[in-house]
C-alpha cells in the first residue's frame, strides 16, 4: 500500500472489480443490493485517490509523480505499445473529483433507481465507466488513453440508453455516440501524426508515450495540425460548438448518469486532453487561439440558450457545456508568456475540479426534485417547492451560488482564475490579444448570465405559489395510489408525504454541498492547488509565483451579483416580468428557446444531404445487388441439374465416383504411360 | 516359375470383379462380400510384392486387412441387421431418404419380375407321440 | 485413324477385356431375357483368352504353373459367380471358393500363415456368420431385389476400362522377361564380334537400342544392378557418339551391361522368403510393426463394442 505504484494499479482495478462483479452476480445473486460493489468500489478508489493526491503532494521535488512498470501491451516490428500509468498532480486531482462525485453519485443512484429493471446493469456499467475515466486520466501513453477514451464513450452510450426501450433515449445515445465518434476519428488521426513526427528524423524509437512526445515536442507545421485534430476529440467529448449537440439530448439518460458523467466527469475529458497536451498546444498560437474561441464562443452560446429553457435538466446541461466553455477559453489563454501557461491550464483544471463537485449536486438536486415529481422535470409545472423538498432546496441553492461565482463559494475562486489568465492574455505581447480582451469581455457577460440562469432555475422551481404535478402522486410514492388522493391534484394540500425520506438520497446532497461551497476556498487557501498544479509534469515552466488580481475579482462579482439581482427581480420579486420581455424581443427570445436551431441547421446541412446520398447508394445498391442475385442464381440453375445425381442411392454414389476414377485414371495411362 | 506380373493381373480381376458386384448387387450382404472380394484382389497384390522384394511387409500388410476387415465384418453386420429391422428387407434400394429434397424416389417400375412358380407347400404333418387335435364338441371338457 | 489403329494394336489386351465385359453384363441378374449361356460362353472364352494372352510363365511347365493356373482360374470363376449368382446364400458360398483359391495363391507365394489365416477367418468365420444373417433375414425368401442390378451396363464397363488401364500400366511395368532375355542375347552377340563397325551393325538402330536400355535403368534405378546399368549404358553412348570408338571399350561396356542385366533377370520376381514362414511373420510383427498390432487389437476391441452397441435391440420406450 505504501508504494505509490501499487496504488496507480489499485484505483482503477476497484471499479474494474466491482463491474465484474456485479456484472456476473448482479442479476442471479445481489439483484436489488447490486450498488453495493460499486459504492464499495468507488470508495476504495476514492481513498486511493487521496492517499496518491497526499503523497504526491509531500514530495518536494518540483515534477512529482509516479510510474508504473510498462507492460507491453502489443508489439508490430519495433513499434511497443506499452501499457503503463502514471500519476502526477494534474492526474491526482482529476482522479479525487471522479472518485469522489463517483462514490457520491453511486450512493444518490441507489435511491434514484431502485425502482428500476436493469437495476445491476446500471451499476455495472457505472463501475466500467469509473475504471475507464480513471483509465484515460492514468494513461502514460496516447494508444491507452485512446482505448479509455472510448471505454467511457462506450459507457455513456450505454447509460444514455439506459431506457433504451424509449425511442428518444435511444436516438439520444445514437447521436451521443455518432457525433463523439466524429471528434474520436479527429483524435486518432492527429495521435497518428504525432506518432510519424515522434521518430524526430533520428533512430529514436518511434513511441507514443505521453511524455516523451510532449518531452520531444518542437516547433514544427504538423505540431498545429496535430493540435486541432486532438482538439476535435476534446471539443467532441467535452461537448463545444460545433460538436455541442449531443450533450442536451443525452439528458436523456438517468439523472444520476446526467450528473457523474455528461456534468462531472467523463465530459471534462476533452479539458484534461488539452491540458495534457498543453506543452504541445503552446507550441502552436493558432491552436491556442482555436481553443480559446470555440470555448469562450460555446461558454456564450450555451448561457444564450440556458436563459430560457424550461427543462431542468436541460438548463444544466447548457451550463455544463457553458463552463466547459470556460475551462477551454482557459486552456486558449495559456500562451507561451511567462508564467501564463501554468496559470491557464492551472486554472481550466482548477474549475473542473470544482465544477465537478457542484454540478453533480446541482444534477442530483435536479434529480432529486424530478423523482419526487414524478419524473416532471418541465419548471412551468411545478414551483414552490421549498417546502416540499427542504434538503434539495438548500443543497440546490448551495450548488446555484457555487454555479453563480458569488464571491467565497468554489465557483468563485476558479472562475476568477480563467478570467485572470485570459486578460493576462490580452495584455500579452500575443499579435491575437485583441481577440483574447475581445473573449474576456465575452466571459464577463457570460458570467452574468451564469448567475442568471442559474437563479431562474432556482426561484421557477422553489419558490412562488406551491404546485406539483399530479404525476408526483402515483410514480414517486408508494402506498399512495391514484384514488386515494384526489384531493392533491387540485392543489389543495397539507404535504402530502414526506419526500425526502432516504438516507441515500439526502447524504450524497449535504456532503456535496458542503464540498461546493468550501472546495475553492479550502483548495485555495489550505492547499495552494494552483501552485500544485503548476508543478505537473506537463507544465514545463519555473515555479509559479500566485498574485491576485482584483480587478477581475471586482469585475466578476459585479458581474455576478447583476445576474443573480436581475433574476431576482424578474422572478422573485415581480412574477411575469420575464415574459414582458420575452414578448419585446420574440425573435432572439425565440431563438434561444429554440437552441439557435442547431439542431435543425445540422439536419439540413448534414443529415439532408447524406440522406440524399443515401438513397442514391442505395439504388446503386440495389442494381449491385441484382447482379450479385443473378450471379447467385446461376449456379442455382446448374444445380437443378446437378441435384438429379444427388438421388440418396449409395450404388449411385459409388458408381459415379468409379466412373470418374476409372476415366481419370484412364486419361493419366493414355496420355502419360506412353 | 510364375512371374509377379501374372499375380498381379489375377489381383487386379478380382478386384474388378468385385468392384461391379458392389456397383450391381442390391442385397446389402452381397455388397459387403463383394468389397470383401476387392480386399482378397489387393491381398494377393501385397503378398506377391512380399514375395518379390523378398521380406515379409506385405505379408504383414495383408495381415492386417485381414484384422481391418474382420472389424468391417462386425459392424457391417450390426448395421445390416439394425436396417434389416427397420424396413424388414436387406434391398440397399430402400434407403434412398437423403436425396435432395423435392427429388422423386427411384423405384424398380420399369421390369416386373415375373411371377416366380409357387412351390407346392409342404403337407404339416402332426408331430409324432401327441394326439391330433380334436373338434371342440368332441373334446372332454 | 492412326491412334485407332495404334489402340487396335493391342488387340491381345482389348479382345478378352470386351468379352468379359459383355459376359458380365449378360451375366448379371435381371428379371427377364437373361442370357446365361451367351454371357457364359463369353465370360469362358475372355478368361481362357486372358490365360493365354495375359499370364507369362517361363518355359517349363512346372506343377506350379499349373497349379497358380487352377487356383486363378477357379477364383475368378468363383468371382463371376459370386456377382451372377441371384441367391444370395449361393452367392457366399461362391465367395467362400474365391477365398479358398486365393488361399492357394498365398500357398504358391510362400505365406502359408496367411493362408491359414484367411481360410479360418473368411470361410470359417465371416462367410458362416453372414450365412445366418442372410437365414435370418430371407426365411420368406428371396427379394426381387436380388433379381435386380444397379446399372449393369455402366458398371461393368468402367470397371472393365479400370482393368483395361490397369494391365495397360502393368504391360509397361512388366514387360515380357522373355523379351529382356533375348535383348540381353542380343547385346551379348553384338559384344562378340571384332570390329566397331561389326558391333554397331550388330546392335542395329542406335535410337532404338539406347531407348530401350533407358528404360530398363529407369526400371530398376535405385538398384545396386540399375547402377551397374546406368554405367554401362553411359559407356555406350558415349562410345557410339566418339570419333574415334575402339572395339575394346565397346565390348566392355557391352559386357557391364550383359553382366547387370543377367543379374537383374537371376534375381526377378525371386525374393528369399524366409522359410520359417510364421516365426518370421511374428518378428516381424512384434518388431517393426508393434504399434500398428497394438491398433489393430485396439481397432478390433473397439469394433466389437460399438457392433454390440449397434446391434444391440433396445427397449422401444412407448411414445
Amino acid at each position: 500500500m505504501s508504494d505509490p505504484a501499487t496504488l496507480l494499479w489499485l484505483v482503477p482495478a476497484f471499479p474494474l472489480a466491482a463491474c465484474i462483479i456485479t456484472a456476473f452476480l448482479g442479476p442471479v445473486l445481489l439483484r436489488k443490493q447490486s450498488h453495493w460493489p460499486t459504492i464499495l468500489g468507488a470508495a476504495c478508489s476514492f481513498g486511493c485517490s487521496l492517499l496518491l493526491l497526499i503523497s504526491l503532494h509531500g514530495i518536494t521535488d518540483f515534477h512529482p509523480q509516479f510510474h508504473t512498470n510498462a507492460l507491453t501491451w502489443f508489439a508490430i516490428d519495433n513499434f511497443e505499445v506499452h501499457f503503463g500509468l502514471q500519476a502526477d498532480a494534474l492526474t491526482a486531482v482529476m482522479l479525487v473529483a471522479v472518485t469522489f462525485c463517483g462514490t457520491m453519485i453511486a450512493i444518490f443512484s441507489s435511491w434514484y433507481m431502485h425502482n428500476e429493471d436493469g437495476y445491476p446493469r446500471f451499476f455495472a456499467i457505472m463501475s466500467l465507466f469509473l475504471f475507464s475515466m480513471t483509465g484515460l486520466v492514468l494513461a502514460n501513453n496516447f494508444i491507452v488513453l485512446y482505448a479509455f477514451w472510448e471505454g467511457v464513450g462506450l459507457c455513456s452510450y450505454l447509460l444514455i440508453g439506459f431506457w433504451f426501450t424509449k425511442p428518444s433515449a435511444a436516438a439520444a445515445a445514437r447521436k451521443a455516440f455518432l457525433v463523439t465518434r466524429l471528434g474520436d476519428a479527429g483524435m486518432i488521426l492527429g495521435i497518428m501524426l504525432l506518432w510519424l513526427h515522434s521518430a524526430d528524423g533520428t533512430n529514436f524509437k518511434r513511441s507514443l508515450d505521453l511524455n516523451e512526445i510532449l518531452l520531444r515536442a518542437h516547433s514544427s507545421p504538423y505540431v498545429t495540425t496535430a493540435c486541432l485534430l486532438l482538439l476535435c476529440g476534446a471539443v467532441g467529448k467535452s461537448a463545444q460548438f460545433p460538436l455541442h449537440v449531443w450533450l442536451p439530448d443525452a439528458m436523456e439518460g438517468p439523472t444520476p448518469v446526467s450528473a457523474l458523467i455528461h456534468a462531472a466527469t467523463m465530459v471534462t475529458a476533452g479539458v484534461y486532453l488539452v491540458a495534457r497536451c498543453s506543452p504541445l498546444f503552446v507550441l502552436s498560437p493558432v491552436a491556442q487561439l482555436v481553443v480559446a474561441i470555440i470555448g469562450g464562443f460555446t461558454a456564450l452560446l450555451a448561457a444564450a440558450i440556458a436563459l430560457t429553457q424550461y427543462d431542468l435538466k436541460r438548463v444544466l446541461a447548457y451550463s455544463t457545456m457553458s463552463q466547459l466553455g470556460f475551462m477551454f477559453l482557459a486552456l486558449g489563454a495559456g500562451l507561451r508568456d511567462g508564467n501564463l501557461i501554468v496559470l491557464a491550464a492551472s486554472a481550466a483544471i482548477f474549475h473542473l475540479f470544482t465544477h465537478a463537485f457542484f454540478k453533480a449536486l446541482l444534477f442530483l438536486s435536479a434529480g432529486s426534485v424530478m423523482v419526487s415529481m414524478g419524473h416532471v422535470i418541465d419548471m412551468r409545472r411545478f414551483s414552490g417547492l421549498r417546502k416540499v423538498l427542504p434538503t434539495t432546496h438548500w443543497t440546490f441553492l448551495c450548488g446555484a451560488v457555487a454555479l453563480a461565482g458569488l464571491p467565497i463559494f468554489s465557483g468563485f475562486w476558479s472562475k476568477d482564475l480563467i478570467m485572470d489568465a485570459v486578460m493576462e492574455a490580452g495584455e500579452s505581447t500575443s499579435p491575437y490579444r485583441a481577440i483574447y480582451l475581445i473573449l474576456l469581455v465575452s466571459a464577463l457577460i457570460t458570467a452574468a448570465m451564469t448567475a442568471f440562469y442559474t437563479f431562474r432555475a432556482y426561484y421557477l422551481t422553489f419558490h412562488g405559489e406551491e404546485k406539483i404535478p399530479p404525476e408526483a402522486f402515483h410514480h414517486a410514492g408508494e402506498g399512495h395510489s391514484e384514488v386515494a388522493h384526489p384531493a392533491h391534484a387540485h392543489g389543495e394540500m397539507e404535504h402530502p408525504k414526506n419526500f425526502e425520506q432516504s438516507m441515500a438520497q439526502k447524504l450524497p446532497l449535504i456532503v456535496l454541498a458542503i464540498c461546493a461551497l468550501f472546495i475553492g476556498l479550502a483548495s485555495v487557501s489550505l492547499w495552494h492547488i494552483v501552485a500544485f498544479l503548476g508543478r505537473s509534469t506537463a507544465f514545463h515552466v519555473d515555479k509559479p509565483e500566485r498574485h491576485t488580481n482584483w480587478l477581475m475579482m471586482g469585475l466578476s462579482t459585479v458581474g455576478a451579483l447583476a445576474g443573480l439581482v436581475l433574476a431576482t427581480w424578474m422572478y422573485y420579486w415581480r412574477p411575469g416580468t420575464a415574459n414582458e420581455v420575452a414578448a419585446r424581443v420574440p425573435k432572439l427570445y425565440e431563438w434561444s428557446l429554440y437552441r439557435f436551431r442547431f439542431d435543425e441547421l445540422y439536419g439540413y446541412l448534414i443529415i439532408g444531404p447524406l440522406n440524399v446520398w443515401a438513397q442514391i447508394c442505395r439504388f446503386f445498391d440495389a442494381i449491385v445487388d441484382g447482379i450479385v442475385d443473378l450471379v447467385g442464381l446461376s449456379p442455382r440453375l446448374l444445380a437443378r441439374f446437378l441435384q438429379l445425381i444427388q438421388n440418396g442411392l449409395v450404388q449411385f454414389y459409388a458408381l459415379v465416383t468409379i466412373v470418374f476414377v476409372t476415366a481419370f485414371m484412364a486419361i493419366l495411362v493414355i496420355w502419360f504411360g506412353r | 516359375m510364375i512371374p509377379l506380373s501374372s499375380y498381379l493381373i489375377v489381383g487386379a480381376i478380382l478386384f474388378v470383379l468385385g468392384m461391379i458386384g458392389f456397383l450391381t448387387r442390391r442385397n446389402m450382404i452381397l455388397m459387403f462380400l463383394c468389397a470383401e472380394m476387392m480386399l482378397q484382389g489387393v491381398a494377393i497384390n501385397l503378398v506377391a510384392f512380399a514375395r518379390h522384394h523378398g521380406n515379409l511387409h506385405g505379408q504383414v500388410f495383408t495381415l492386417f486387412i485381414i484384422t481391418v476387415a474382420a472389424c468391417e465384418a462386425a459392424l457391417a453386420l450390426a448395421l445390416i441387421l439394425m436396417l434389416y429391422r427397420t424396413k424388414k428387407s436387406l434391398d440397399v434400394s430402400l434407403w434412398q431418404e437423403l436425396r435432395e429434397p423435392g427429388q422423386e424416389a427411384i423405384l424398380d417400375l420399369d421390369e416386373p419380375v415375373p411371377e416366380l412358380p409357387r412351390e407346392e407347400p409342404l403337407p404339416h404333418l402332426t408331430p409324432s407321440g401327441i394326439a391330433p387335435p380334436q373338434k371342440r364338441e368332441d373334446s372332454y371338457v | 485413324m492412326g491412334d485407332v489403329l495404334q489402340f487396335l494394336a493391342h488387340w491381345n489386351l482389348l479382345l478378352p477385356l470386351v468379352l468379359a465385359a459383355v459376359g458380365i453384363w449378360l451375366l448379371l441378374p435381371r428379371p427377364r431375357n437373361r442370357a446365361i449361356v451367351w454371357g457364359a460362353l463369353c465370360a469362358l472364352a475372355a478368361l481362357i483368352l486372358a490365360g493365354v494372352f495375359w499370364v507369362r510363365w517361363e518355359n517349363a511347365v512346372s506343377p506350379e504353373v499349373v497349379l497358380f493356373y487352377a487356383f486363378s482360374g477357379m477364383a475368378i470363376l468363383g468371382g463371376v459367380a459370386l456377382i451372377a449368382q441371384k441367391n444370395p446364400a449361393r452367392a457366399a458360398v461362391s465367395f467362400a471358393v474365391v477365398v479358398v483359391n486365393v488361399c492357394g495363391l498365398f500357398l504358391l507365394q510362400a505365406a502359408p500363415f496367411l493362408m491359414a489365416a484367411s481360410i479360418i477367418i473368411y470361410a470359417g468365420a465371416i462367410i458362416v456368420t453372414f450365412l445366418f444373417v442372410l437365414m435370418l433375414a430371407q426365411q420368406q425368401g428371396f427379394s426381387s431385389a436380388d433379381d435386380r442390378s444397379r446399372e449393369p451396363f455402366l458398371a461393368s464397363f468402367a470397371g472393365f476400362v479400370l482393368l483395361g488401364s490397369f494391365l495397360f500400366v502393368l504391360d509397361r511395368t512388366f514387360p515380357d522377361p522373355k523379351h529382356f532375355s533375348e535383348f540381353l542375347d542380343h547385346l551379348e552377340l553384338a559384344a562378340q564380334q571384332r570390329t566397331v563397325t561389326e558391333i554397331k551393325a550388330t546392335l542395329g538402330d542406335k535410337d532404338e537400342v539406347l531407348n530401350r536400355l533407358q528404360r530398363e535403368v529407369r526400371r530398376y534405378r535405385g538398384t545396386e544392378e540399375g547402377i551397374k546399368l546406368q554405367q554401362g549404358l553411359d559407356d555406350l553412348t558415349a562410345e557410339w557418339n566418339a570419333r574415334d570408338p575402339s572395339e575394346k571399350e565397346f565390348q566392355n561396356a557391352l559386357a557391364t551391361i550383359v553382366d547387370a542385366g543377367r543379374k537383374i533377370e537371376e534375381r526377378n520376381g525371386r525374393g528369399n522368403v524366409p522359410a520359417a514362414n510364421v516365426a518370421a511373420l511374428g518378428r516381424t510383427l512384434f518388431s517393426d510393426y508393434l504399434l500398428a498390432v497394438e491398433l489393430g487389437g485396439t481397432l478390433l476391441l473397439v469394433a466389437t463394442i460399438g457392433a454390440i452397441a449397434i446391434a444391440h435391440r433396445r427397449m422401444e420406450r412407448p411414445a
